[in-house]
């Protein structure tokens, strides 16, 4: 709209009762006694309070957290090795590199390509999500794990190795040891 | 209390002279610390919040906070001590203390149980005896001394939203004097006398704030700015003037300035305890005198808390009035509310 809106802010008038202030100030009072007894009833576990360490919050779904790079039964990496995600990727923090392989396993069907490395810098991800948008696969996910945190950049560094398995069994599925060795240090061992 | 008195080799009167002594300055001393917990973990239900729940004995039994105020009083001592440049060194060292003690005087004379007599002698429970002369006017007297704590400290600071705090606080103090003044009048009419054992005894009759409850009121009211609090702590005040009269304290300078107003708000409970809710007395028992006396001295102590509750409880419901609001409010409505209850007990007491 063109035509510029005239505004009129009218003062509110206290009416006498309001300027005797005692009525006012009892319904006030009435209101955070309410409170007061409320909260006091209230057992710790059902307050809106989260005290963090001692109780987690429960993430909704759909959250985007950590990720994990999804793998068969047999333990084989889902993932091809296509970049998809990397070009996907707005903040540029996963860096992969391709490996050819010929061991055909069934559960693989009849792919070539598999990633030798896998980083992602967590410390430049957004947690956007596009990684898992982009993934023809379904092979890298976000989880709802969102304690992210360490000691030295390093350790934020996530290997292939690291998106594999530290997160692995949370869903239901067995822990398996990846075939091959973690390319970087694993993450608990400099965090800690 | 022979028995106690013969264990410690004193006298039955001195002994009791140092238990009312241990009572007298030992309820605030006590008092304070817990009303700080009180206040955070009150606020904290108040709003819907937690509050101070970790500090922990041994690392281990939480008892809901409780031991915050000793882990702050802790952390107080181990702050760096600092004065500003240029600030009154004297002054500055003296504040603290000038704010503190006029506030723990305050329950000298206020009974805090029934007279009682024990080996034929009468002990009276109140640190000073009744017929010192003074009764009721040193709590008052001294309550005023209190001006003095925030404006010394406001001046030595040599800060200007310290001076600005000082003022404001002092001539809110000053003010709301008048208002409160005129109210306990009507009571030492009321009674005949203004010692505070006559006016406990007066209220077996029916507490005052039955029987003057416009006064009551106005008392109240000017307690909350005698005692510096929310809705009228004109002393501080974040957004304005940083923290007011103490913005240059630190360390256990700024702790002890931190307790005091919460010693104040015990001492002007116990006033309004002992002035209009009928001291040690139980509500609707005609005949107290055969009370067992520490049930009395648990009764003083509850009303005491219970008012110290209905402080903390305004803080967090009412908003700040402002500067002018505060004068207004002071000099034009609780000053002829006061004067008209005033006088309106003096015509009832016409006839008698
Ligand atoms: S979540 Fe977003 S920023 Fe993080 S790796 Fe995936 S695409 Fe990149
Ligand atoms: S995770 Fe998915 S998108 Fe990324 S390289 Fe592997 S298969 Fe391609």
């Amino acid at each position: 709209m063109a035509a510029a809106h005239k505004v009129v802010v009218k003062k509110a008038e206290l009416s006498w009762l309001d300027r005797l202030y005692v009525v006012s100030v009892a319904k006030g009072m009435g209101i955070t006694f309410a409170h007061f007894l409320k909260q006091i009833a209230t057992p710790t576990r059902k307050r809106y309070t989260i005290q963090y360490p001692d109780m987690k919050k429960e993430m909704p779904k759909g959250y985007r957290g950590l990720h994990e790079l999804k793998r068969f039964e047999d333990g084989a990496i889902k993932c091809v090795a296509c970049f998809m995600c990397q070009e996907a990727c707005p903040a540029r923090c996963i860096s992969i590199e391709a490996e050819e392989f010929s061991e055909l396993t069934y559960t693989q069907g009849f792919e070539e390509k598999r990633p030798a490395k896998f980083k992602i810098d967590m410390l430049r991800c957004i947690y956007c999500g596009m990684c898992e948008e982009a993934c023809p696969k379904d092979a890298i996910w976000l989880r709802n794990d969102y304690e992210l945190a360490a000691y030295d950049r390093l350790s934020m560094a996530f290997g292939k190795w690291d998106l594999i398995n530290t997160y692995a069994d949370q869903d239901g599925k067995a822990t398996l040891t990846a075939e091959t060795e973690s390319p970087t240090t694993p993450r608990r061992t400099v965090a800690l | 209390m022979d028995t106690l008195a013969h264990l410690l080799h004193l006298s039955p009167a001195t002994a009791w002279i140092v238990v009312k002594v241990l009572l007298a300055f030992g309820i605030p001393m006590a008092l304070g610390p817990i009303l700080t917990w009180g206040e955070r973990r009150g606020s904290a239900m108040i709003q819907d919040r937690i509050g101070p729940n970790r500090v922990a004995l041994f690392g281990k039994i939480r008892i809901m906070g409780l031991l915050q105020p000793l882990a702050d009083g802790l952390k107080f001592f181990f702050k760096e001590d600092l004065r500003p440049a240029g600030a009154n060194k004297v002054l500055f060292w003296l504040a603290p203390a000038l704010a503190f003690i006029p506030a723990m005087l305050g329950l000298a004379v206020i009974p805090l149980g029934r007279d009682f007599v024990s080996g034929g002698e009468t002990f009276h429970f109140s640190l000073l005896d009744p017929g010192n002369g003074m009764g009721m006017l040193l709590p008052m007297a001294v309550g005023a001394m209190a001006v003095y704590g925030v404006l010394v400290a406001a001046w030595s600071s040599n800060n200007k939203w310290s001076i600005l705090g000082g003022m404001r606080a002092s001539a809110q103090m000053v003010s709301y004097e008048i208002g409160l003044g005129l109210a306990v009048l009507a009571i030492f009419m009321a009674t005949g006398g203004y010692d505070p054992h006559q006016i406990v005894a007066e209220q077996a009759k029916g507490w005052f704030i039955w029987r003057q409850p416009l006064g009551f009121f106005v008392f109240f009211v000017c307690m909350f700015a005698e005692a510096n609090r929310l809705p009228f702590d004109f002393a501080e005040g974040e957004s304005e003037i940083v923290s007011g009269f103490h913005t240059e304290y630190g360390s256990m300078k700024f702790g002890l300035m931190g307790l005091t107003e919460y010693v104040h708000i015990i001492g002007a409970s116990a006033l309004i305890v002992t002035l209009y809710l009928g001291g040690w007395r139980l509500p609707m028992m005609a005949d107290q005198t055969q009370l067992p006396v520490l049930l009395t001295f648990a009764v003083f102590l509850a009303k005491l808390i219970a008012v110290s509750f209905v402080f903390i409880w305004v803080r967090w419901t009412l908003p700040r009035f402002r500067y002018d609001q505060l004068m207004n409010l002071g000099w034009k409505k609780l000053l002829p509310i006061s004067m008209a209850n005033l006088l309106v007990i003096a015509y009832l007491m016409k006839g008698r």
